[in-house]
């Protein structure tokens, strides 16, 4: 029972941890790192879930939670190469049109 | 479970920290590589839970192969990653939000998890029959032509923000008129 809420608690703080990193960056990779923070934070949770109710089903939902990072990761990080290549050092708050 | 809660305690606490430091350190480079330690903390969580599948996915993908994606970017940013520092506006919104964002999820986790039902077996034959079964089937199927999507777009935004000046105004090469050289 305590080990259950020492989990939970690291999840919902690893959560706003991520949260305050994407707010607090104007690098769009810095950016990028801290939603994957948040990413784990909410697969910790489903990881917990899946242990306490004896499920397996929340265990490939946690897999899956792993592909789509990949594929988040991806997209963003060719996003942010794109603006890159028009700024050196960018501000993600310039950004406030994406045109081909 | 009491001999469980130190090994929990000394994950839970390395995956903390990393996170603060992939959050506040300036350096790209050292955000990457504490991403890299906060993944493996996370996945000898996942061990720790019980739940080897998700230990091996999580050391296979994550770490393997998305910190590694990162670590590449980092290397290939001009100005090696520098950043405009955030001014302050920006810092208390992050505190306003991620200290609102502790708060609610505070009140909603507070009852606290509901006690743990006797461990059943989730190894990689309950995970493959989950897997294929009825409930995870259709989302399962279609992280393939979402892994394929992502790929295809990644490459055509590269592509097109390709400055096109390189293929467009090549300089004509430049003929040098050759000398004669008569050989006795």
């Amino acid at each position: 029972m305590i080990s259950e809420n020492l989990v939970l608690g690291t999840s919902t703080l690893l959560f706003a941890i991520g949260a305050a990193g994407v707010l607090l960056h104007r690098h769009p990779v810095a950016m990028l790192m801290a939603v994957e923070i948040m990413l784990n934070a909410a697969n910790l949770l489903i990881v917990l879930g899946a242990r306490v109710n004896g499920n397996a089903d929340a265990e490939s939902a946690a897999l899956i939670v792993l592909v789509l990072a990949a594929a988040e990761a991806v997209i963003g990080l060719a996003l942010a190469l794109a603006l890159f290549r028009r700024k050196p050092l960018p501000d993600i708050d310039e950004a406030v049109e994406i045109r081909g | 479970m009491s001999s469980l809660f130190v090994p929990l305690a000394l994950g839970c606490l390395v995956a903390l920290l990393s996170a603060l430091v992939v959050v506040l350190v300036r350096r790209p480079i050292y955000a990457a590589i504490s991403l890299l330690v906060h993944s493996l903390s996370l996945a000898a969580l996942f061990a720790l839970l019980s739940e080897p599948m998700v230990a091996v996915g999580q050391l296979i993908i994550y770490s393997g192969a998305i910190v590694v994606l990162f670590l590449f970017v980092v290397t290939l940013l001009p100005t090696g990653g520098r950043e405009l520092s955030p001014n302050g506006s920006r810092i208390a919104m992050a505190g306003v939000a991620s200290g609102s964002l502790l708060v609610a999820f505070a009140a909603v986790l507070g009852v606290g998890a509901p006690p743990a039902k006797p461990p059943v077996d989730l190894g990689p034959y309950a995970v493959g029959l989950a897997l294929f079964g009825p409930n995870v089937l259709i989302a399962f199927e279609l992280t393939a032509p979402l892994l394929l999507v992502a790929m295809i777009g990644a490459v055509v935004i590269w592509r097109r923000h390709e400055p096109s000046s390189r293929v467009a105004h090549k300089p004509p090469a430049v003929v040098e008129p050759r000398h004669l050289v008569m050989h006795r």
